[in-house]
């Protein structure tokens, strides 16, 4: 087909992001409020019968915008268009596709309004959907916040029904059989006497159709793919070393780079002498760049060496030197100045705790890095009228606006080609790495310049978990917790990002109080003040962000309440737990791990409970005092998700939820000295290994009405979980992060 | 120098101290072999030499002398996969799947060894190997599960 | 089990054979020893003994190398759950050669944090030879003893130390690990002289 006709098809394209309203009977309409970005690059041939179902002659592409950081995003974004598509999974392939305002992220916006997750009421709605608005304005088509299931469901479903029934129209064209006899079955149309019409056979015709419009979604107890258990995609290609990620990115002519950047983060270079390093084999060329010093070379390892053979003038930054400095900050910040919100203040604290017996403590939670174990690359390439870009990232229109404005050239001109991604853990939210790799490629015009860091330079250069304190107040009466009173100091992670993206947020930070605010608890007297610490090292969004330090801080002192109440852990959270899905989450967990039943001497059992992300996620370890050190024996988690859509992938992320959490609090952190990080590799942020994994049990309840995602829930209770249990154990309480400094673990 | 990788030889103009996972990954581009860490601390350049699991990133090009390497991809391909990467699909044990060359070459080699290993056994073999995404407990099973297979050929 | 036992023979065949003469054996003349020299000879071996960079892989019956010593934070047992096993040298579960492998030439270790390697097979000392956490009369008792010794007299105990290149490691560690103190030749020096003086161990 010509250009002619691409662009002439363009106006019968269904470019539908945004459902106009869940009307009744499952019937969905759509508005056309964005341009479909696949008609760019159509080829001869290829049909697109919505911007995420792409066909032609040689097969079915199925367009999944979400990055896969080894959360199985691609697969699962596959199998709800398939699930009303009438494909297997054996016969499509799956595409990330071009960065493109259509590919908006609108679950994003629950976690961002100011609204309970418990809360569905209208208001709370309408909010969202305000949100939502702005979200599709900005354009953010964004990996994270455990929202691509949740923001995926009707969307790609729909797009799949969508296109089924226009290959359907396109057959009854073709036919004369009318629609309505026609079914579909494994990538066929099905004529009444049960012959096929392979879509790809149709894909050209069903071009030629305006789409329709109106579709039926399929009733749950339809479905053939989702809450079964599905074989996720890329399993076969990483179980035999086949599958390409960003790092094994391959072009020809391609050179390797690395970079050094200032070890003080975000510094600016003074001077440097690669006098040295000039000379080493390999080595073609040393480029400064903005905060550090590329080199270029034919080999990584080349790359590396002659790095390291470089001597640095580093620029010191502004925020403490030492920890100490970090600290202080934080515990300045408790002050009525530094009050960014007070999203909580049930009953009258202050009256409560004036005559009463009040418990009191501190907790911490250091900086902690992602990590994930491909280091973060790019490779980038700058032509005259083009850029393209490899990478794995979880923002790629924040990429492709990045790099048009380094390269001067427009954004459509920038080519984002978004890779499979070796963990993330936020750490992609980032993109450094690419404004990097695209100031040297600037410099290499028409070669493809791959940028590798190194461990070391991928550890120094994380921006991590924000360092976070809570001090809290609290009282018991009867055998019951009667105040609760936390503040929580932080500086702003969702400024520290934005910011480095020229977006200044307005209004409170919501993950100041994330994890900690919007609990379920019923106490007669409840408090929870965020405040905002001044900016101090870079942070950034780490698996379950607010609520990874809050979710520790909330339930870590209200362990202590209870404990002080005499009151059961288990029994007093379900007594003051109002909302029932959460009620159900601690019900599954005290049965699943025999709660009550007594323990031989030296075990103990902890349970702890945070609602994250729209997840209600309960926790119990048991775990081992040996003498030799703590050891982690089993987790049992209940988390309710509203829907499961592949109970083993849903298994396989809960469990690794728990190990982060488990693993991280046991022990890591980054500590400044001198302004530097000082862990440079895995032996000083270790998190948890293979021998110190317990058994854990996961049971995924489905009785909400709003389907959630589940990345980030399991994350949130697995330290306080581990704290009280050690507690139970051992009697010794554990309020900072990582426990390792108080206590061994085996 | 001449290395022998999955069956074929090649010849390889590098300095001796180039550790065997770059000449590997940018020589020879097998990229099967993961970089994660360049000091031992993560096993996802795990290789075997002479049938050893070794970490790629610590033995030298010239250390490895004649001796024969195998990767991943000499170990099983998607369509003639080993017993160790039958067990993995079966229990989808992958998530961002960046370690599991590793995990999988130090399975493969661990059971040559001993086929019918414990929980302990396996605890003692497989943590050298980081895994961030925290799929331990499917690699435990699959281990048994792969265990089993081999015993049975 | 088969295999264990070959690949236990091979690591005996290779080990202790690559190096070459790296240290003078010059015992000192009796009349010039005393027993107090003896002593305080004895006093630097232990400080040698006890040293992270020997007595880590010097644990007696356990099979668990220890990470301990200025570079390794808090005295743990090897990260990584490691075990050398009955062979000692790991095959049993992961061999130490995975990680410290078997170099085919000199090596400067200078990586930080990576695993050490030397010209021979890396693996832990018998197990008599039990210093991890001993005190110097328990070492002194030890080493100077035939049956625990590996059947060493003086200058068989200076000859292990001259040709082991696994214990050449102690005085050049690299990576910015703190080196066993004194020197080869001075620790080689001063095990001549505890053997001169009838190998006298405190309280004897």
């Amino acid at each position: 087909m010509s250009r002619i006709g691409t662009i002439a098809r363009r106006s019968f394209m269904i470019g539908s992001a945004a459902i106009l309203g869940g009307v009744a009977f499952g019937y969905y309409m759509y508005r056309k409020p964005v341009a479909n970005p696949l008609l760019d690059d159509l080829a001869e041939g290829q049909a697109v019968l919505t911007e995420y179902v792409r066909i032609d002659a040689q097969g079915i592409t199925l367009i999944t915008p979400r990055t896969d950081l080894g959360q199985g995003a691609y697969s699962v974004q596959a199998a709800l268009i398939a699930e009303e598509l009438d494909v297997r999974l054996d016969q499509i392939k799956v595409d990330p596709g071009p960065p493109s305002p259509a590919y908006y992220n609108t679950a994003l916006a629950d976690e961002a309004a100011p609204f309970m997750p418990t809360d569905e009421g209208f208001v709370a709605e309408s909010a969202r959907g305000v949100m939502d608005a702005l979200m599709k304005f900005l354009g953010l088509q964004i990996t994270g916040g455990s929202t691509t299931v949740p923001d995926s469901f009707e969307k790609l479903r729909i797009a799949g029904a969508v296109a089924r029934e226009t290959l359907k129209l396109a057959a009854s064209e073709r036919t004369g059989v009318p629609v309505a006899k026609l079914t579909t079955s494994d990538a066929a149309v099905v004529l009444p006497d049960g012959k096929t019409l392979a879509y790809t056979d149709l894909a050209e015709d069903a071009a030629g159709l305006d789409p329709v419009a109106d579709v039926q979604l399929r009733a749950p107890s339809e479905w053939r793919l989702i809450g079964k258990p599905m074989l996720r995609l890329d399993v076969v290609a990483k179980s035999t070393g086949t599958q390409t990620y960003g790092i094994d990115l391959d072009l020809p002519d391609m050179v390797h780079a690395t970079v050094k950047m200032n070890p003080h983060q975000l510094g600016s270079l003074d001077g440097f002498d690669a006098s040295q390093a000039e000379t080493m084999r390999g080595v073609k060329r040393i480029i400064p760049i903005s905060g550090g010093v590329a080199v270029v070379a034919d080999n990584t390892w080349r790359a590396f060496q002659a790095a390291e053979a470089i001597s640095f003038d580093w620029a010191k930054t502004d925020y403490p030197d030492e920890m100490d400095g970090h600290w202080q900050a934080l515990s300045d910040a408790f002050s009525p100045d530094a009050k960014d919100a007070m999203p909580r203040d049930d009953g009258d604290v202050d009256a409560a705790l004036a005559g009463a017996d009040v418990l009191s403590a501190e907790y911490r939670a250091p900086y902690v890095a992602h990590a994930p174990l491909e280091p973060l690359t790019a490779v980038v390439k700058v032509s005259a009228t083009r850029v393209d870009v490899w990478t794995a990232t979880q923002i790629p229109r924040f990429v492709q606006s990045n790099v048009a404005r380094l390269t001067g050239q427009d954004d459509q001109d920038v080519h984002v080609h978004v890779l499979m991604a070796g963990g993330s853990f936020g750490h992609r939210l980032e993109d450094e790495v690419v404004k990097q790799a695209t100031e040297i490629a600037i410099e290499m015009p028409g070669i493809p310049v791959k940028l590798t860091y190194s461990r070391e330079e991928d550890m120094i250069h994380d921006f991590p978990r924000q360092i976070a304190m809570s001090r809290m107040r609290g009282a018991v009466r009867d055998g019951r917790v009667e105040s609760y009173d936390i503040g929580i100091a932080m500086p702003s992670v969702v400024a520290s990002q934005m910011g480095r993206q020229g977006i200044s947020p307005p209004g409170p930070d919501a993950m100041i109080a994330a994890g900690a605010w919007e609990q379920p608890y019923r106490i007669p007297n409840y408090r929870m003040t965020a405040y905002r610490a001044r900016v101090l090292a870079p942070i950034s969004s780490w698996r379950s962000v607010g609520a990874s330090s809050n979710g520790f801080f909330h339930d870590g002192f209200l362990d202590e309440l209870i404990h002080a109440a005499g009151a059961d852990p288990l029994e007093e959270r379900l007594r003051l737990i109002w909302h029932d899905p959460s009620r159900k989450v601690l019900k599954a967990v005290a049965e699943m791990s025999n709660w009550g039943a007594p323990l031989p001497k030296g075990k103990g059992r902890g349970v702890a409970f945070c609602l994250s992300f729209g997840v209600p996620c309960a926790e119990v370890v048991e775990v081992t005092d040996t003498g030799a050190g703590i050891s982690i024996d089993k987790v049992f988690v209940a988390a309710e998700v509203g829907r499961v859509i592949d109970p083993v992938n849903f298994d396989n992320l809960v469990k690794g939820g728990v190990v982060w959490g488990l693993g991280h609090a046991m022990n890591c952190e980054i500590t400044y000295v001198g302004g530097q990080a000082e862990q440079t590799n895995y032996h000083a942020h270790e998190g948890m290994r293979m021998y110190q994994c317990p058994e854990i049990t996961v049971r995924g309840l489905e009785n909400a009405d709003k389907i959630r995602g589940i990345g980030e829930p399991p994350v949130p209770p697995a330290a306080p979980a581990l704290a009280n249990a050690i507690f139970a154990a051992t009697g010794q309480r554990l309020r900072e992060m990582p426990f390792n400094k108080f206590v061994d673990f085996l | 120098m001449k290395l022998t990788v999955n069956g074929q030889d090649h010849e390889v103009d590098v300095e001796d101290d180039m550790p065997l996972l770059w000449v590997l990954r940018d020589e020879l581009k097998i990229s099967g072999v993961k970089y994660g860490c360049g000091i031992a601390q993560c096993g996802a350049c795990t290789v075997h030499i002479d049938g050893q699991a070794v970490r790629s990133c610590q033995i030298t090009a010239s250390d490895v002398g004649s001796a024969p390497i195998t990767t991943i991809e000499g170990l099983g391909t998607p369509e003639a996969q080993h017993a160790v990467q039958e067990a993995w699909i079966q229990h989808q044990v992958a998530q961002c799947g960046y370690c599991q060359s590793g995990q999988i070459m130090q399975a493969a080699s661990f059971l040559e060894i001993n086929d019918d290993p414990t929980d302990d056994d396996i605890d003692r073999v497989m943590s050298g190997n980081l895994c961030r995404c925290g799929t331990y407990p499917r690699i435990r099973e699959a281990i048994k599960t792969a265990a089993r297979t081999l015993r049975e050929v | 089990m088969r295999e264990l036992v070959f690949l236990m023979a091979m690591a005996v065949a290779n080990t202790g054979l690559a190096a070459g003469e790296t240290v003078a054996i010059k015992p000192p003349l009796p009349e010039t020893v005393s027993r107090e020299d003896g002593l305080g000879a004895w006093a630097r071996i232990y400080e040698v003994t006890s040293h992270p960079r020997c007595a880590n892989c010097h644990v007696g019956a356990s099979d668990r190398p220890m990470w301990s010593g200025p570079s390794y934070g808090k005295t743990r047992p090897h990260g990584m759950n490691i075990s050398a096993g009955e062979s000692r040298i790991g095959v049993e579960f992961i061999p130490c050669a995975t990680c410290h492998v078997t170099a085919s030439g000199p090596v400067d270790n200078a990586t930080p944090h990576a695993a050490p390697k030397v010209t021979a097979d890396w693996q832990l000392a018998p197990v008599e030879a039990d210093w991890f956490g001993k005190s110097s009369r328990e070492i002194c008792i030890q080493l100077r003893d035939p049956g625990r010794n590996g059947g060493r007299d003086m200058i068989d105990l200076a000859s292990h130390l001259d040709h082991d290149v696994i214990l050449h490691w102690a005085w050049s560690p690299g990576g910015g690990r703190e080196p066993a103190p004194y020197s080869l030749q001075e620790h080689v020096n001063d095990i001549l002289i505890w053997g001169v003086a009838g190998f006298p161990c405190g309280e004897d």
